[in-house]
């Protein structure tokens, strides 16, 4: 810590410089010293850009007193040994003529570290050179405290609504054990089960967007249990992003679609039927539309069945009303065909 | 505790014998000592332990066993990435499948006698 008889000549007149300034007891003067925003000024003449002035807030943020700011180089705010990328921020900063802001961390007297929004300018005198550089300071401790804590909350409740769903799937196992027929209890775990993977997909998304092709993976999972299932499904589409109800939405269907293939449809035989699940998007003035279409070959012949079964109403029903989809169902001789068109959000840029 | 019943029921169902379930990697490592096994199925994380070391003890037996998780495989351990995993949730077909190629590596008309166990 410089002491009165270390400083710089060049020091002393810049501080001084300060104070008498200071003496006029102006507006701008008055601000400064009392605003709730840390700041300080560095010399733009010396070659480390020394701190000729800090203000109470900023003092009591970064844990020193006065004495022991003024006159220390910059960089001293960051703790030794300082981070690399923030040195070259800062240094990049002041050698730049331009504002320029960023988030670095900094290391307080006591050692502990804080994150915060900086933002440099240069202040130039009459002539247009740079004489000096006001540094401003905005603790973001608190606001990196709130994202973790969030952060900590979701992963709470992604595991706590996956457990709930295997929970809803043990007691209807239990439940239903010898009180209702096997292909029952088999079709009600079948769909919990469905739920309960997209729920855990979307969880490791953080529900934030998923692809169509791993929904579609995940929700095949149990109709493609070895290479010779695998190979009985083709699915060719771009990358779609998906919101989480879409996504939800999507993955009930596509269970439903390969449930009653699995019973009916074109899986119900020995490796002869066949499934293509294809896509398009295309962007239209309202947004981006995607196209799918679910085609089954190679199956028994299909009839239309007599009675609207949980499945179908989902398919034709659900999808359409929640997501301003159209939905076609077509119980074609040669093999059922799914058409769905629905509007996706445009892939984020960059 | 539920789900932990739907897993025995599941193997049950399959016609296993289930010893366990253990619900710590001592109580596990417990139930290898003491019984001969045929496959296990292992939950990566027991209550916040993590089960490798049952991992260890089970390969070092010869005995075969899929770990069962809510993560992606990349969250676990690198040494153990290459192990069987099945991922929650999962279908009892999904289950049965995996159990199957556990237990019939090579000869596929050996009747496998499944006694299984966490």
């Amino acid at each position: 810590m410089p002491s009165e008889q270390d400083k710089s000549t060049e020091q002393k007149a810049a501080e001084s410089e300060v104070k008498s300034f200071q003496k006029d007891l102006g507006p701008f003067v008055v601000a400064a010293e009392t605003t709730r925003m840390a700041m300080v000024f560095t010399d733009a003449k010396e070659p480390n850009h020394p701190l000729i002035f800090a203000n109470d807030s900023f003092l009591s943020l970064a844990g020193y007193s006065r004495e022991e700011t003024l006159g220390q180089n910059f960089d001293f705010l960051l703790g030794r040994p300082a981070d690399l990328e923030a040195l070259v921020q800062v240094e990049s900063a002041f050698a730049d003529d331009s504002e320029k802001d960023f988030e670095i961390c900094f290391r307080r007297k006591d050692g502990s570290k804080f994150w915060a929004a900086t933002f440099i300018s240069p202040v130039r005198d009459k002539a247009g050179d740079v004489v000096q550089h006001f540094v401003s300071f905005v603790d973001l401790s608190k606001h990196i405290q709130r994202e973790e804590h969030l952060r900590f909350l979701l992963a709470e409740l992604n595991h706590r609504t996956q457990n709930t769903l295997a929970t809803i799937q043990a007691i209807a196992v239990q439940t239903l054990r010898g009180a209702a027929n096997k292909e029952v209890v088999d079709a009600f775990e079948g769909r919990i089960l469905a739920l309960s993977k997209a729920h855990s997909l979307l969880g490791s998304k953080h529900w934030e967007a998923v692809g169509l092709h791993e929904i579609i993976d995940r929700i095949l999972q149990p109709f493609v249990l070895d290479g010779s299932q695998a190979a009985r499904f083709s699915i060719k589409g771009d990358d779609v992003r998906l919101e989480p109800k879409a996504a939800l939405t999507l993955a009930m269907v596509f269970h439903e679609l390969a449930t009653n293939a699995a019973k009916y449809g074109a899986l119900s035989n020995d490796a002869a039927g066949k499934i293509d699940i294809t896509w398009q998007v295309e962007p239209t003035p309202q947004g981006d539309r995607m196209r799918l279409r679910w085609q089954e070959s190679g199956g028994p012949p299909v009839t239309p069945p007599s009675r609207k079964g949980f499945g179908s109403r989902l398919i034709e029903g659900g999808l359409a009303r929640d997501l301003d989809g159209e939905v076609r169902l077509d119980y074609d001789p040669a093999g059922l065909v799914c058409q769905i068109a629905m509007p996706v959000p445009r892939p984020a840029v960059g | 505790m539920l789900v932990a019943w739907l897993l025995e029921d599941m193997l049950v169902d399959l016609g296993c014998m289930v010893i366990g379930p253990a619900a710590s990697v001592n109580q596990a490592l417990a139930i290898i000592e003491a019984n001969a096994i045929d496959v296990a199925v292992l939950d990566v994380n027991l209550n916040g332990e993590m089960s490798y070391p049952i991992a260890d003890a089970l390969a070092a037996c010869g005995v075969p066993f899929v770990f069962v998780t809510g993560y992606d495989k990349d969250r676990m351990l690198s040494g153990y990435q290459a192990f069987p995993m099945l991922q929650k949730p999962f279908h009892r077909a999904e289950l049965s499948a995996t159990l199957a190629r556990l237990l019939t590596p090579k000869a596929p008309t050996v009747e496998p006698a499944p006694a299984g166990g966490r």
